[in-house]
């Protein structure tokens, strides 16, 4: 095989401080990502189930129209298609405090809350009906009804798929490479640019991402454990864990 | 505005018979690498499936251990994975569609494995110890009388599954297979007309993906009643 | 964790699995696949491009068809067919030493540093690095780009001489061209660098191309070569030959003519030095 091992590249010259780099940056985009998916998500997700037509209307047609898009093709939109409609005062700002970050930012985040959405909705839905309406016959608000009762059980319900969902947005973070925002698998190509060492490169980078994901996965199952409600097991089928 | 459809206009039949569909001089197309991956992700999936819930350690473990770790690395790392290994193990290159195609079926293969899973592990479980109680073997059993009623059950993951294959599809042209993706991308840099070129692209995925959504919606309902 | 260690011993194995294979050498290959499958760009006008046509043209894949080809077809002594297959700095070292591709031929610098990976053929062009900015840029060369976000290719020599000659300028590297000619157009960059040819020809087709400018020296000198896999003498001697007998006949300043001449896609004429380079290049039968 005309390849010839040296996994010495990883530690000597730059590439140690560049794998740094990247994992703080993937990190930096997921976790802003994160927040703004889940705001967007809780929002979007709660109000696809109110008695409400139009907030459930405008909650629906911000899911279907940014989940069936290819988030490769939002990271291009936000990156190329949205500034030139921006005040110009504000795409100088943007363009020198590093656009394809907050670009990425917003793309993930935007996507994944779509995704988000789905997930918070089938928690509520799983929730029996009854709980609503002995809420309201107590004498809640609807909004109440959400903030105290249903949905504080419905986030914990969503807990598995949720944790799902995040890792995705982790990973989903590589595809802002394509705006050169300078993240962990942009960095494992830019190891190897340098030192034409692919295996020894990708290896780094796969590692990496493998530890994220255990890491977050376990954090999130002692959260479940944690926050669980006692003699509170779903009333329905477990959650279903997939890549929706 | 104009201009811009006028560039999609002239640049149509490349952009959809070449990029979506995938006929024309460069190796591509959208439907071309789904249809295929899909199909042969699921054969895959099935046998990853059952493996997680055989009852022997040497079947569930590296079942177990292929799920998580497709799981827990992106898509974009096991394209460029491909993309290097292969030319390495087969000791020649091989067209984009191969390198995609292996990249999205062994990827996949880990999510239609769970559906599996999940699909298998809700058929109830009399309906297993009726047919040990007539005389079927495991696998008889598993074949004849548990795979039916799960795929059964399946069906609307799977419909959901392969709407984010198509769209991940997309990925395949950081490699550079002539996808719908890649194929606005080359029209761009000619004519420089991003946002005409990326709206329609995004219209193309959108009306594929929510079409399907809203068939595995129809799916959804119709099985309902039926499932235990 | 008990997870982590058994995931990590199994991706070791599967990469300890793949180390033995037999070595063919790339003229026993090409004669076994008959064919020559090169790694070449899509978006470098007008070396290798997508014209209008959607054809795959170029002037490096001219070269390569007319002037390498024939010589290898003869040599072998069957018809040799060309596969093209697409490769960005990032993939260009890596598709050869992966054997996915038997010869980068596009727009790639022979370097020192390089041919420690790779061997390179003969030159078959001459260009230097500069910068693509809008007409009336502050921006003029290597010297005045501190601060300044200037676009690049992840990969490329100018992004590393950059990194090394003007580390406060803001470098962004984009996985190919079209991304990063798409950030200056749109001003997310003040500069594209890129070899001097290749913004030439990039200006020339952008919709104003009024309107964008060429500015700089040469901050690198770039010859370009062709790249194959190390220490394969007999394939580099064939590529040599066929570009060397086309430049003794006259067909490389022919295909020269019909990419850079006046009636060119992008009219670039050859200076008398680098002619004269040129011919130095063939040595004697």
């Amino acid at each position: 095989m005309n390849y010839r091992f040296d996994w010495s590249v990883l530690w000597k010259g730059q590439s140690g401080e560049w794998l740094w780099l990247g994992l703080i940056t993937t990190l930096g985009l997921s976790a802003l990502a994160w927040l703004l998916a889940v705001l967007l998500g809780i929002l979007s997700g709660a109000l696809r189930t109110v008695p409400f037509r139009p907030l459930r209307a405008l909650a629906t047609a911000y899911v279907e129209f940014f989940r069936n898009v290819p988030l490769l093709v939002w990271m291009f939109f936000w990156y190329f298609g949205v500034p030139p409609f921006l005040p110009q005062g504000l795409q100088d700002w943007l363009f020198d405090h590093g656009l394809e970050f907050w670009a990425g930012v917003t793309a993930l985040g935007v996507y994944s809350g779509a995704r988000f959405s789905e997930v918070l909705r089938s928690g509520i839905q799983s929730i029996p009906r009854t709980q609503f309406e002995a809420s309201v016959a107590s004498g809640l608000s609807t909004f109440q009804a959400y903030r105290y009762v249903i949905l504080p059980v419905a986030l914990r319900l969503i807990i598995p798929p949720a944790t799902n969902e995040s890792l995705n947005l982790l990973k989903n973070s590589s595809v802002a490479l394509t705006i050169s925002v300078a993240e962990l698998t942009f960095q494992t190509r830019q190891i190897e640019t340098y030192t034409a060492k692919a295996i020894e490169a990708l290896t780094a980078g796969t590692v990496i991402y493998l530890v994220l994901c255990v890491s977050l996965a376990s954090v999130m199952g002692w959260v479940e454990r944690r926050v669980a409600i006692p003699g509170l097991i779903a009333g329905g089928r477990r959650p279903r864990r997939g890549r929706g | 505005m104009i201009e811009g459809l006028d560039v999609i206009w002239r640049n149509l039949p490349f952009l959809m018979i070449q990029g979506f569909l995938g006929f024309g001089k460069f190796v591509g197309g959208t439907v071309r690498l789904a249809i295929p991956s899909i199909v042969l992700g699921f054969i895959l999936g099935i046998f990853i499936g059952i493996g997680r819930l055989a009852p022997r350690w040497w079947i569930r473990l590296p079942a177990t251990l292929y799920v998580e770790f497709f799981r827990g690395v992106p898509l974009v790392m096991v394209i460029f994975w491909m993309w290097f290994i292969i030319p390495i193990v087969l000791r020649t290159g091989i067209p984009e569609f191969g390198v995609a195609l292996t990249a999205f079926v062994i990827f996949e293969a880990a999510y239609l494995g769970e559906i599996v899973r999940a699909g298998i592990q809700s058929v109830a479980r009399g309906q297993v110890e009726a047919a040990t109680a007539v005389g079927l073997s495991g696998a008889q059993s598993m074949r004849y009388v548990v795979l039916p009623q799960a795929l059964k059950n399946m069906i609307p993951s799977l419909v959901t599954q392969f709407i984010v294959l198509f769209k991940d599809t997309s990925l395949a042209s950081i490699i550079g297979f002539m996808d719908l993706t890649k194929a606005a991308q080359v029209v761009n840099n000619r004519e420089v007309r991003p946002f005409a070129l990326y709206s329609f692209i995004a219209v193309v995925y959108w009306i594929c993906a929510y079409s399907m959504s809203r068939y595995a919606r129809h799916l959804e309902k119709r099985l309902s009643p039926t499932s235990s | 964790m008990k997870k982590l260690i058994a995931l990590t011993l199994a991706l070791a194995l599967v990469i300890g699995g793949v180390a033995p294979a037999l070595a063919e050498t790339t003229l026993e290959k090409i004669a076994r696949t008959e064919t020559l499958t090169i790694g070449t760009r899509t978006g470098s006008p007008p070396f290798a491009y997508v014209n209008a046509k959607n054809e795959w043209v170029g002037f490096s894949i001219d070269l390569v068809e007319q002037l390498v080809l024939p010589a290898i077809s003869q040599k072998i002594g069957k018809p040799i067919k060309l596969e093209k297959k697409e490769s960005t700095p990032p993939t260009r070292i890596p598709l050869l030493t992966s054997n996915a591709v038997d010869l980068i031929a596009g727009t790639m610098t022979d370097t020192r540093a390089r041919r420690d990976s790779v061997d390179f053929s003969i030159t078959f062009f001459v260009t230097g690095a500069q910068f693509l900015v809008k007409k009336g840029s502050p921006i003029k060369g290597i010297k005045n780009i501190d601060g300044k976000r200037i676009a690049a290719q992840q990969g490329s020599t100018n992004a590393r001489i950059i990194r090394e000659k003007a580390p406060k300028a803001q470098l962004r590297e984009f996985p190919d061209q079209p991304a990063a000619f798409q950030a200056l157009l749109q001003g997310q960059v003040d500069a594209y660098t890129n070899d001097g040819i290749q913004l030439v020809g990039l200006k020339l087709k952008a919709p104003n191309p009024a309107q964008w400018e060429v500015v700089g020296d040469f901050y690198s000198y770039e010859p370009y070569g062709m790249a194959m896999r190390r220490n394969e003498a007999d394939f580099r001697n064939l590529v040599n030959n066929g570009l060397m007998d086309g430049i003794e006949s006259g067909k490389y300043f022919e295909i020269y003519d019909k990419w850079f001449g006046p009636k060119g896609e992008l009219p670039y004429p050859m200076t008398a030095a680098v002619r004269q380079f040129m011919i130095y290049q063939v040595v004697p039968k």
